[in-house]
């Protein structure tokens, strides 16, 4: 609220105002106003009907649409900046004195990067570097098995580490950043903290997120890092501390990037148009998380198969309940409370390594 | 419990090349952009390319933007700009002279949700007429100022004229549909406050 309401563009400029006209609820605060500004009333029910009088009709924009003109956004981007590259090349070849002294300029200038690189031995950053650097105590999970491991970390953000993988992360996260390090492959899923986000190291990339679902590919003696985002926005960057052209991409959902460790560079964003081309129903990307009117045992099904969990749960109390629900843009332990939730208050879950048991007297 | 980085902020990292930035204020302000260049264009997607062009050009000349803008009243600005500029390129084989090019046609619609009583209908309903009646840049000034919150210097910048013309549009406005408002109209409400 302002001091002061002296016209009628006092009100409709006010966003109180029109918060509380908009609500149609009442409001102590207007109330006491009113009550001492007798003289203003007619002012106010004025105004009133103007906001009545005046909507606008606004066009529903999905969030799927104003992804869709991000990307295309940047697409432009890309396109203006390398026309103007271009334009360049054209400006020097119309002017052939100016170009020799720019190729003069720009060979001169490559024995400096050639010499800079030289003198740079660490150009590749492995799993062990990135490690030794943190002193506080890491926890390693590290999969020796054939198949997908769980781990849940302690913000509620849960990892399936694929065989020959590592992941290191502390058993607390830090106040204002949460940071892992990985050697092979990944699936994220990360709880939404945009105060704290989410970086993970694998190799010489920097993977940052807010809370979203994303694979990583970095294996020690593969010559690519590879980034595929299924849900939200990523960004990715070189590592910091290993190269001076330091660069960062920004990934929308179903986009990939491929980092080239020997040159240090990234590939061209690629846009994926199915999620698994492999045609490996057993990977968590091809599972399908929506569920319209799914019996919940069906719904706990697809949870297993996903993260290769095992979950216990009433068979016979909860046979006539069904969902519909959407549990894509989250990590697992997020998908079990929403489930919970959903089935009444008298249901809840708890997770012991690799087994959850769901307790419940049925559904409402 | 999101806390949402200002807008201030947000353009200080896009000056410096943050891409996350100018993502999240490309989010925040995208759909009220379009909302607003459907109201001059009446090709949506051509409102679309001019919106995306919009930011294409900051991202593209972001070491030369201002220090301190208020962003969303630059970024209505720029988009109004840049529509003015499409409709002229359009109309200019038409040889179509008028002085202005560019009409407001949104027209304002009642918002039937917050309505109980018929007599209030009635009211509301002639006050949306004449709302609806104004002149093109009257109608685009009260919804520059009552829908998308910019103050008259804003307002001015935006439709390129002055301080004070920005202000008569509004005013004028007003004016207009306070002396058409029927008298009794005013002497009810009277009544009605005092039952209150």
């Amino acid at each position: 609220m302002q001091k002061k309401y002296q016209t009628i563009d006092d009100f409709l400029s006010d966003s109180s105002f029109k918060e509380w006209v908009y609500s149609g609820k009442e409001n102590e605060q207007w109330d006491e106003w009113i009550s001492r500004n007798g003289n203003l009333v007619e002012l106010l029910e004025q105004a009133k009907l103007y906001l009545m009088a005046m909507k606008v009709n606004e066009p529903l924009i999905t969030e799927n649409e104003v992804n869709e003109a991000l990307s295309h956004t940047w697409e432009k981007i890309y396109q203006k900046e390398n026309v103007w590259y271009f334009g360049i090349i054209k400006y020097y070849n119309q002017h052939k004195a100016l170009s020799k002294i720019a190729a003069l300029l720009l060979f001169g200038l490559s024995l400096v990067w050639i010499y800079n690189r030289h003198n740079t031995h660490e150009s590749t950053l492995a799993y062990e570097d990135l490690i030794e650097k943190q002193d506080d105590g890491l926890i390693e999970e590290a999969n020796n098995t054939t198949k997908p491991q769980l781990v849940i970390l302690s913000d509620g953000s849960s990892v399936l580490l694929q065989p020959n993988s590592k992941l290191s992360y502390p058993k607390f996260f830090d106040k204002n950043e949460r940071n892992v390090f990985l050697q092979g492959e990944a699936f994220f899923e990360i709880s939404k903290n945009p105060q704290r986000p989410f970086y993970v190291y694998s190799n010489e990339v920097v993977t940052k997120v807010v809370g979203t679902s994303f694979r990583i590919k970095a294996y020690k003696d593969q010559p690519e890092v590879d980034v595929v985002v299924r849900t939200g926005k990523v960004q990715v960057s070189s590592n910091k501390d290993l190269t001076s052209a330091f660069k960062t991409v920004v990934l929308l959902p179903n986009q990939s990037i491929r980092f080239q460790r020997k040159s240090l560079m990234f590939d061209q964003v690629e846009t994926i148009v199915q999620t698994n081309p492999q045609g490996n129903t057993e990977v968590i990307e091809s599972i399908n998380f929506e569920f319209v009117d799914a019996p919940v045992s069906q719904i706990f099904e697809s949870l297993q198969k996903a993260y290769l969990i095992h979950i216990d749960y009433p068979e016979e109390k909860l046979k006539d309940c069904y969902l519909t629900t959407s549990l894509s843009d989250q990590p697992l332990a997020e998908k079990l409370k929403i489930i919970c939730e959903s089935l009444g208050s008298n249901t809840r879950y708890e997770m012991n390594g690799n087994q959850v048991s769901i307790f419940s007297t049925g559904c409402n | 419990m999101a806390i949402k980085i200002s807008d201030e902020t947000l353009w200080k990292r896009l000056r410096e090349g943050d891409e996350l930035a100018f993502s999240t204020l490309f989010e925040r302000y995208f759909r009220s952009l379009v909302n607003y260049g459907n109201s001059l264009m009446a090709y949506s997607d051509k409102v679309q390319d001019c919106v995306q062009d919009v930011f294409v050009d900051i991202w593209i000349y972001r070491n030369s933007l201002q220090e301190s803008v208020v962003v969303k009243a630059y970024l209505i600005a720029s988009l109004r700009r840049r529509a003015f500029r499409m409709v002229e390129r359009d109309h200019i084989f038409n040889k179509a002279t008028s002085d202005e090019k560019l009409d407001f046609l949104i027209d304002f619609s009642i918002e039937d949700q917050l309505i109980h009583e018929e007599f209030t209908a009635i009211k509301v309903k002639r006050l949306n007429e004449l709302l609806n009646q104004l002149p093109s840049r009257q109608k685009e000034a009260i919804y520059l100022r009552y829908h998308q919150g910019l103050n008259i210097e804003q307002i001015a910048e935006t439709m390129d004229i002055n301080y004070q013309s920005a202000n008569n549009l509004i005013y004028r406005g007003l004016q207009q549909i306070r002396s058409a408002w029927p008298e009794d109209f005013a002497l009810v409400l009277l009544m009605i406050s005092e039952y209150l």
